[in-house]
């Protein structure tokens, strides 16, 4: 039987302090250990977004409306909010205040009154559509240098419908209704882009040709980056370098560029929508690396998080991992490689949002949502050893530099049975009739052989020499016993890199 | 007797041998599967006897791709482990992993496709696991095929072989009417669930999807087990109920279409074209949405009418019997009007301020920086009435 939810009156305990019960629980792999963060009784942890405030909370919304603070000493929950749609992220403005991205609307949520609870819910912008459909989700936002915020719209799913009122125009040309072919679309205004709300508060449409665009962040340098989910038009997950004016692959979102006249996008054939296409800076391989990436996050810790300041981190949902992100710009272009930052070690998944606290831990905010996730909130902390794994691995014109975050054992480093290199590309296609929604094909998949090795004079950078590089290709290391000194071995073995362009 | 005897020695071996036959030929145990929409199984759990012939049927009806495995007994986390450290290999194995744990197996399916799995039920007796290790999917996405003699199961709600979605539901349990009598004799009524972190106490409110209303919905909770439906996308007031709020439970679960379901009797509704005019009776002034207010944690609606600034507040009348909406109006020096459902017999209006004129109220903008319309039900004073009789 369902549990109908009839909803009672009886004492109040809106703002009250609630303290968790549960025990934190602890894992640790030597360098990073994940902490488990005991939520208040009644919340559904299903986690839209978490960030920080000045004063060291960390305030976090849930799926059901609430946003709350945590107070990371006490561990003390209060709430600050209630009642919102589905919000999918937060940003803190203040102490007394956050901005939400909720389903209809970026709002603007104040305690005005000093009380500890919000009282002001302002619209901030809701000059998008809404066609009902469950997938029209809605994330960010991200603030850049000059105080515009970011948020991307998710396009419709064929799972779901368009309701008889709508907000916004409908346009038919968002959809292609070809039978038996599955495929998201976009009836109502942005569906599948990337927005600006400038300071001034204006919504300006920044960038489209997207699917599931579930996280939006910046790079070290303010570059924009946004994670796009694999299923139809994306082959693979990846990740993009969002710049204004540009298309990123999927077409329903083109119907809404101004002044666009070639009909339904989807019908355009294939080598036109490419030639209008910006390539993914880093491609996810599906099944291999992850499925679903979600928010992705500047490791801005300057260190207290390890060694890969600098870097970029991101969730993945479908399973216990955090991924590792290492850009390079080659040719003027971002590209540049994954690799797992942690699997397991009591990491659950659902890793949907990241954020940094101000001790340099990173903290994670878990969803289902009906997919396959988990609840709640953990954290990873850094225990001051310095992680075996790879530092970053760079393109030469002849193969690729591996940097190591420690010496390595010579003898291992240079044996190539430790480097099992294949290449492949992914295809920029629309799914074939009855095809599956995750399915993903790996192309011209072969295994490369390894010419030769070198290892540097301090033993931490190993210069590998591989037949002709081909550009339009993942390049995928897995790593055999590669080891420091001591015989430690490293830690993350995988790692994709998504070569656009040649040296 | 002798004759007796033998005769009964021959009906004896005669029913024997039909009883071996029938067993020789006992059809296969034949199991309908689906990969369904939502990481699930059509079928979340079924028996089969130590040693029978099973025919799996396989049918992925959803839009993703799943496989099919069928682990030892108590094995099916390793096994989604295992299939998640193939890494690179794990698209060309199907993400099924080489397993001494791992019985039998089906490669991924795409929609619409259907494989058959033919195999022996294991003498030993136990709980065999079968899952979807589609990365991510092995969670979530699994079943329990009982082997057992018997073909007893546990019940339903507290079967720990069965994923947490599935206790409830009846119709994808495949022990038959024995186990659905038992649940029916389950009287206890089940433990209330927490919905929020906080006593949810009218007046508060849910932003969601509802019917009858643009998909930027407020859904408010009022005292005297009233509520009502405030449209963001249209700024008005939808419509309003009384006897219970909302049902979420569908709406929270994800995945799927849903509104905030109502629990009630909607004693209310705004048929209008739109029920504010400024300084043009019959001109339709455009909105536009600001945000609200909590005042006393009742909302307090902001937005703007032609660019004049309007709060609207929404309590509930003090005998219940209907709703109070207070308006606040500045930024304007012209009139406004307040239009009511044309030729309504089920509610009546008062307001505090300004003259009737055919179903409206036309105010001064003096007269419109504070009024507040009275609207009483005929069904919600009925109901009172009728409730008062012994």
């Amino acid at each position: 039987m369902k549990f109908a939810i009839a909803i009672k009156t009886c004492c109040l305990i809106l703002g009250a302090s609630i303290l968790a019960r549960a025990q934190t629980t602890t894992v640790d792999n030597g360098s990073y250990r994940v902490e488990t963060i005991a939520l208040p009784k009644g919340l559904t942890g299903e986690t839209g977004g978490v960030t920080f405030m000045p004063d060291g909370r960390l305030v976090a919304c849930f799926i059901r409306g609430e946003v709350m603070t945590y107070e990371p000493k006490s561990k003390q929950w209060k709430i600050f909010a209630t009642g919102l749609h589905e919000p999918l992220g937060i940003m803190a403005v203040s102490n007394s205040e956050v901005i939400v991205m909720q389903r209809p609307e970026l709002t603007r949520i104040k305690d005005t009154d000093g009380d500890g609870v919000a009282d002001l819910y302002e619209n901030l912008a809701d000059g998008f559509g809404l066609s009902r459909n469950y997938h029209e989700f809605a994330y960010g936002p991200v603030k850049d240098k000059e105080g515009n915020l970011y948020i991307s719209l998710n396009t419709a799913s064929p799972g779901g419908k368009v309701a008889a009122e709508i907000r916004g125009k409908y346009n038919p040309l968002g959809r292609d209704m070809k039978p038996g072919v599955y495929e998201m679309y976009s009836v109502v205004p942005y569906r599948g882009w990337v927005m600006k709300v400038t300071p001034d508060g204006k919504l300006v449409p920044f960038a489209s040709g997207f699917r599931s665009p579930n996280g939006l962040g910046f790079n070290q340098y303010g570059d924009l980056f946004v994670n796009d989910n694999q299923s139809d038009w994306v082959e693979t997950s990846a990740m993009y370098h969002v710049r204004e004016g540009r298309f990123y692959g999927h077409p329903g979102s083109l119907v809404w560029k101004k002044d666009w006249n070639r009909g339904t996008p989807y019908q355009l054939p294939i080598p036109a929508l490419d030639s209008l296409r910006t390539k993914a800076a880093i491609l996810f391989p599906q099944g291999i690396m992850a499925n679903s990436p979600s928010q992705p996050i500047c490791d801005t810790t300057g260190g207290k998080f390890g060694p890969f300041a600098g870097q970029m981190l991101l969730g993945e949902m479908n399973r216990d991992r955090i991924v590792r992100v290492m850009l390079e710009k080659v040719g003027g272009e971002y590209q540049g490689a994954c690799i797992p930052f942690l699997d397991g070690h009591g990491l659950r998944k659902g890793n949907n949002r990241l954020t940094f606290a101000p001790d340099g831990s990173l903290w994670i905010g878990q969803i289902a949502f009906g997919w396959s996730g988990d609840l709640g909130i953990q954290h990873i902390v850094f225990n001051g050893e310095t992680p075996m794994d790879v530092q970053n691995m760079n393109l030469t014109r002849t193969g690729f530099d591996l940097t190591f975050t420690q010496p390595l054992d010579a003898k291992l480093a240079v044996d190539p049975a430790n480097y099992k290199f294949r290449h492949y590309y992914y295809k920029y296609r629309r799914k074939d009739v009855n095809e599956g929604a995750d399915k993903s094909e790996q192309m011209d998949l072969q295994e490369v052989p390894v010419k030769s090795i070198k290892l540097s004079s301090d033993r931490k950078k190993v210069s590998v020499v591989l037949p002709a590089l081909k550009a339009g290709y993942v390049y995928e290391l897995k790593l055999g016993n590669i080891t420091n000194a001591k015989g430690l071995p490293v830690a993350n073995k995988l790692i994709c890199y998504t070569l656009n362009k040649l040296k | 007797m002798f004759n007796k005897k033998i005769i009964s020695f021959i009906i004896a071996s005669v029913l024997l041998a039909a009883h071996a036959k029938s067993r020789q030929q006992e059809p296969a145990t034949v199991i309908e599967l689906s990969a369904m929409p939502g990481l699930k199984f059509n079928v979340s759990r079924f028996t089969v006897k130590p040693g029978a012939q099973v025919k799996v049927l396989y049918t992925n009806t959803d839009d993703m791709s799943h496989n099919l495995l069928i682990t030892k007994p108590g094995a099916r986390l390793a096994v989604v482990n295992q299939a998640l450290k193939l890494d690179e290999n794990g698209p060309a194995m199907n993400y099924i992993p080489k397993s001494t744990q791992v019985l039998w197996s089906i490669p991924v399916l795409s929609p619409n496709q259907t494989k058959t799995l033919t195999f022996t039920a294991p003498k030993q007796e136990g709980v065999y696991s079968y899952v979807c290790t589609y990365p991510g999917h092995g969670f979530t996405m699994y079943g329990a095929m009982y082997v057992s003699a018997d073909g007893k199961m546990p019940d339903l709600k507290t079967d720990p072989n069965i994923p947490p979605s599935a206790k409830n539901d009846v119709a994808a349990d495949k022990a038959g009417a024995m186990a659905m009598d038992h649940s029916g004799h389950q009287m206890n009524t089940p433990e209330p669930i927490a919905l929020h972190p906080y006593d949810p106490v009218a007046p508060y409110l849910y932003r969601s999807f509802m019917d009858d209303a643009s998909p930027a919905a407020i859904a408010v909770c009022l005292p005297q087990d009233l509520a009502y439906c405030w449209d963001a996308g249209t700024c008005r007031l939808r419509y309003a109920w009384a006897g219970g709020f909302v049902d979420n439970t569908v709406l929270w679960k994800g995945h799927s279409d849903a509104v905030s379901k109502i629990l009630g009797t909607i004693f209310y509704r705004d048929n209008t074209v739109y029920p504010l005019r400024i300084g043009d009776a019959n001109a339709i002034p455009i909105a536009k949405y600001k945000g609200y207010r909590l005042v006393n944690k009742y909302p307090e609606f902001h937005y703007t009418l032609n660019g004049a600034d309007v709060y609207e507040l929404i309590t509930p009348k003090a005998d219940g019997n209907g709703l109070v909406r207070t308006f606040k109006i500045s930024g304007t020096d012209k009139p406004m009007w307040f239009v009511t459902n044309p030729g309504s017999g089920s509610e009546v209006y008062e307001a505090s301020a300004g003259k009737w004129d055919n179903g409206r109220v036309q105010l001064s903008a003096k007269e419109a920086t504070e009024f507040s319309i009275t609207l009483t039900s005929y069904s919600l004073v009925y109901d009172a009435k009728r409730k008062k009789k012994p």
